[in-house]
C-alpha cells in the first residue's frame, strides 16, 4: 500500500449563480453541470484527458437524472473513458464530493479528479400526485380488463391538479430551514442588527472581489450571464432594516430576525474543482494553488435533543482542530457558508460560549473568537447565492485562489447541511 | 397638603359625556400656574376575564400573555373622562391631545383581582405647541401599588405656558428594523371604542372625525400602542415592566402600519410607522 499523498487543488470553475426563476429558469441541472465541467476542461486544457473520477451531485434532482454526472461528463470534451458518479449530502454535497476525490488521490487510487455540484430550484422536479402514482402502479399490475377498470375508477380529477411539490423543509420537524435558523437565532440571542450587518458585509466583499477581477479565472459565462445576479450594488443597511422577518410565523410570531436580506435566496448554479496529486500536476505543468489537508463531518440530534438544525459545523470544527493540532485562531481565512447570517453568528457565538464548549464539545475552555476581518473576505452565499450542492465547489475554489494569491497560509471551510449535518475542511498552502 | 379623594360612582351615558365634553369647550382659563390638586377614585374594580379577553383579541394579544401591560389603563378611563369634564381641569376636553404615556407595572395583574383605581392631577410642562399637563394614574391591589401611569396631555395653542420645558422620556436611540406589518380595519375605532369606553367621535367614523378636522377616523393611540406591544412582549406574562410611548401622527382608518424595533435583551425600542415605513405614528421604549 502507498503512503498517503498530499492532495493539490489546481483550480475551479463555476457558472455565475442566478436567483431562482430568473435567467436560468429554463436551464436544467444537466446543462448547468455540463457547462461548468466544460469550462474547467477548457481552462486547464483537459480535452481528451481521462480523469480518475468525477464526483458531483444535486440536492434537487429529477428521477431521470439518476446518472447526472456521468451524462454530463459524456457531453464534455473529457475522455469518454472518464468514470463518474452522483452523491448527495444536502448543502454539504459539493465539499463532500471534494473530500471523496481528495481521499482517492491521497490513497493513490487515482491521480486526478473533478468534484462538483449543481442545483436548480427553477427547474424543480414536480412529481405526480402520490395517490395517482399508486393507482397508476396498481394499473400496471392489473391483469384483466375488469381489474383495470376497477383500478382506473379510483382516479379523481383533483389528483390531476394537485401534484407532489418538492419542499424546503425538514421531514422530521415539518419546519423549514429558515424556521430552524430562526429558532437558533433565538436560542443564541443573535440580534437582527448583527445579521443585517453580516449580510451587508457579504455583499460589499463580493462587490470588491468582482471589482478586483477576483472571479475572472473562476467563472465561465452561461446563457449570456457573466456575473452572479443576486448581489445588489445599491444595498444599504437601511434597505436591509426595512425588510420584514419571513420565518417567524410558526416559531416566534412577531419577534423574528431572519429576513429575505439576511437569508440566502433560492439559487440556480453549478461549480467544480480540479484536484490532483502533485506528480500529476507537475506532469501537466499545472501550478498548485493549495492543498486539502483535513476534513470532518458531524451530525446533531435536532429532534430529540433539540440541538439547532444548522449547528453541526460547531461540533465538526473542534474535532477536526484536535486532529490537526490547531486552534481556531490558527487561520488566515475563514469560509463559513452563510446559509443564513444567523447560522454564521450562532456558530461563532457557540465557539465563544463556555457552557456550550464544556458541555456539548467537552472542551476545557472555549475555542474563542475569530478575527472577523478574515471571515468570507470575498463574499459568501448571502451575496453570491446558494445553489445547494454548488456551494462547496465555490468555496474550495475561492479559498484555494486566496491562499495562492497570499503565497502561504491556512483556511477553514465550514458548511452546514439539512438533516442536522455539517461538513468542514482545512485548506493550506 | 391633604385633600379628600372624590369617589366617582356615576357612569354617565354616552350622550351625557359627549355633551359635557363639548360643554367644556367654553373654558378660557388664561395663565395657569399649576393644576388644582384633586384626586379621583374608583374604590373597587374587579378585573373581568371576559373583558380582558375582548381587549386582548382586539389588540392581538395571545392568551398566554396574561393581562396585557396596557389593559389596566382602560380601568382609569372613567376617571380621566370625569377629570377632563370637571371644573378642576382648566382646559376643554375636546381638542386635548394624548401626547405621551408612561406605564410602570410593579406586579402582574390577574383576572378576578379586585383593585382600587386612582387619578391625581399632575404637573405642567411648556411644550412648543402648547401646554402639557399630566395625570397620575395608579392601581392598587390591597395596599400594594401594582401599576401606575403618567398620561401626558397637550393642550395645543396655549400661548402663556407654565412649567419647565417638556422633554422626551425616551432617551435610547438605536437604528430600528422592520419587524412586521399589521392592518387597522375601518371599524376598528368603533370596536375599540366599545371595549374601552373611549367613544371620542374622532375615532368612530369618517364623518364624525371630519367635524373635528380629521380627513378620516383615526385609530386610538392606545390601540396602536397595544398592537405593537402584542408583538414585542414575550409569550408569557411579565411581572415588572415599564413602557414609555410618545404619540406622533394619527393612523387613519382603514390603514396599514409597520412595526419597527431594535431589541436588546429584555428591552425594545420601537416605532409604529406608516405602510411605507417612513412616517412614525408612535415611538416607544419597553423594558420587562
Amino acid at each position: 500500500m502507498n503512503t498517503i499523498r498530499r492532495v493539490a487543488i489546481l483550480g475551479g470553475n463555476r457558472i455565475p449563480f442566478a436567483r431562482s426563476n430568473s435567467v436560468y429558469s429554463q436551464a436544467s441541472n444537466q446543462e448547468m453541470l455540463t457547462a461548468t465541467l466544460q469550462g474547467l476542461v477548457d481552462r486547464f486544457n483537459l480535452h481528451g484527458e481521462r480523469m480518475g473520477d468525477v464526483v458531483a451531485g444535486a440536492v434537487m434532482k429529477h428521477s431521470r437524472d439518476f446518472n447526472l454526472v456521468r451524462e454530463s461528463v459524456l457531453s464534455t470534451t473529457l475522455s469518454r473513458d472518464t468514470p463518474a458518479f452522483d452523491i448527495q449530502q444536502a448543502c454539504g454535497t459539493g465539499l463532500e464530493a471534494a473530500m471523496i476525490v481528495a481521499n482517492k488521490i491521497a490513497l493513490g487510487h487515482i491521480e486526478c479528479g473533478i468534484a462538483g455540484g449543481v442545483d436548480t430550484t427553477s427547474d424543480a422536479p414536480i412529481a405526480l400526485n402520490e395517490k395517482l402514482r399508486k393507482i397508476l402502479l396498481d394499473l400496471s399490475r392489473a391483469k384483466t380488463g375488469a381489474q383495470r377498470l376497477a383500478v382506473a375508477s379510483r382516479i379523481r380529477p383533483t389528483m390531476l391538479v394537485k401534484p407532489a411539490l418538492p419542499r424546503n423543509g425538514e421531514p422530521r420537524t415539518g419546519f423549514s430551514m429558515g424556521e430552524h435558523a430562526e429558532q437558533m437565532a433565538r436560542e443564541w440571542a443573535i440580534p437582527r442588527e448583527a445579521q443585517d450587518e453580516l449580510a451587508l458585509k457579504s455583499h460589499q466583499n463580493l462587490a470588491k472581489a468582482y471589482e478586483s477581477g477576483f472571479f475572472t479565472d473562476l467563472m465561465t459565462p452561461f446563457k449570456g450571464v457573466t456575473k452572479d445576479n443576486n448581489p445588489r450594488a445599491d444595498l444599504s443597511i437601511e434597505k436591509l432594516r426595512a425588510l420584514k422577518p419571513v420565518f417567524d410565523k410558526k416559531v416566534a410570531p412577531g419577534q423574528g430576525t431572519l429576513t429575505a436580506g439576511n437569508s440566502t435566496p433560492l439559487t440556480d448554479g453549478a461549480s467544480a474543482v480540479l484536484l490532483a496529486s502533485e506528480e500529476w500536476a507537475a506532469a501537466h505543468n499545472l501550478p498548485v494553488q493549495a492543498y486539502i489537508t483535513f476534513s470532518e463531518v458531524a451530525a446533531v440530534d435536532f429532534f430529540d435533543k433539540k440541538e439547532g438544525l444548522l449547528m453541526a459545523p460547531a461540533y465538526a470544527v473542534p474535532r477536526m482542530l484536535a486532529r490537526a493540532g490547531l486552534t481556531l485562531q490558527d487561520f488566515d481565512y475563514y469560509e463559513i457558508h452563510e446559509a443564513f447570517a444567523a447560522q454564521v453568528l450562532c456558530t461563532l457565538a457557540a465557539w465563544q460560549d463556555k457552557v456550550f464548549c464544556k458541555q456539548q464539545l467537552g472542551l476545557d475552555k472555549p475555542l474563542g473568537k475569530i478575527d472577523m476581518k478574515k471571515l468570507n473576505v470575498n463574499g459568501s452565499s448571502l451575496a453570491a447565492g446558494h445553489p445547494f450542492a454548488a456551494t462547496g465547489g465555490r468555496i474550495v475554489a475561492t479559498l484555494a485562489k486566496m491562499l495562492a494569491q497570499k503565497g502561504s497560509g491556512r483556511g477553514l471551510i465550514s458548511i452546514c447541511a439539512a438533516g442536522g449535518q455539517g461538513v468542514v475542511a482545512i485548506i493550506e498552502r | 397638603m391633604s385633600m379628600k379623594p372624590i369617589e366617582v360612582t356615576e357612569t354617565p351615558s354616552l350622550a351625557a359625556t359627549f355633551f359635557r365634553a363639548l360643554g367644556t369647550g367654553a373654558k378660557r382659563p388664561g395663565l395657569i400656574k399649576s393644576l388644582p390638586k384633586v384626586e379621583l377614585v374608583l374604590p373597587r374594580v374587579e378585573l373581568n376575564a371576559q373583558h380582558i379577553g375582548q381587549y386582548s383579541a382586539l389588540c392581538g394579544f395571545k392568551m398566554g400573555q396574561g393581562v396585557p401591560l396596557i389593559y389596566p389603563q382602560l380601568l382609569t378611563f372613567p376617571l380621566v373622562t370625569a377629570y377632563v369634564c370637571s371644573d378642576d381641569c382648566p382646559w376643554p376636553a375636546m381638542g386635548t391631545v394624548h401626547l405621551a404615556n408612561r406605564i410602570t407595572q410593579y406586579q402582574s395583574l390577574n383576572p378576578g383581582d379586585v383593585v382600587r383605581v386612582e387619578l391625581g392631577a399632575g404637573n405642567l410642562f411648556a411644550h412648543e405647541k402648547g401646554q402639557v399637563f399630566t395625570l397620575d394614574l395608579r392601581i392598587l391591589r390591597g395596599d400594594d401599588l401594582v401599576w401606575s401611569a403618567t398620561q401626558s396631555l397637550l393642550r395645543v395653542g396655549v400661548k402663556a405656558t407654565s412649567g419647565g420645558p417638556y422633554a422626551s422620556q425616551i432617551a435610547a436611540d438605536a437604528p430600528l428594523s422592520c419587524q412586521t406589518e399589521f392592518s387597522a380595519t375601518a371599524d376598528l375605532g368603533r370596536r375599540y371604542g366599545a371595549v374601552s369606553g373611549d367613544r371620542n367621535p374622532i375615532h368612530m367614523a369618517a364623518l364624525s372625525a371630519k367635524l373635528f378636522g380629521f380627513k378620516r377616523a383615526i385609530a386610538h393611540g392606545m390601540w396602536t400602542n397595544a398592537r405593537a406591544l402584542s408583538f414585542l412582549l414575550p409569550a408569557t406574562p411579565v411581572e415588572k415592566a415599564t413602557l414609555d410611548v410618545e404619540f406622533k401622527t394619527p393612523l387613519y382608518l382603514p390603514g396599514r402600519a409597520q412595526l419597527w424595533s431594535a431589541r436588546e435583551g429584555n428591552s425594545a425600542l420601537f416605532e409604529v410607522r406608516d405602510a411605507k415605513g417612513q412616517k412614525p405614528h408612535l415611538r416607544g421604549q419597553l423594558n420587562y
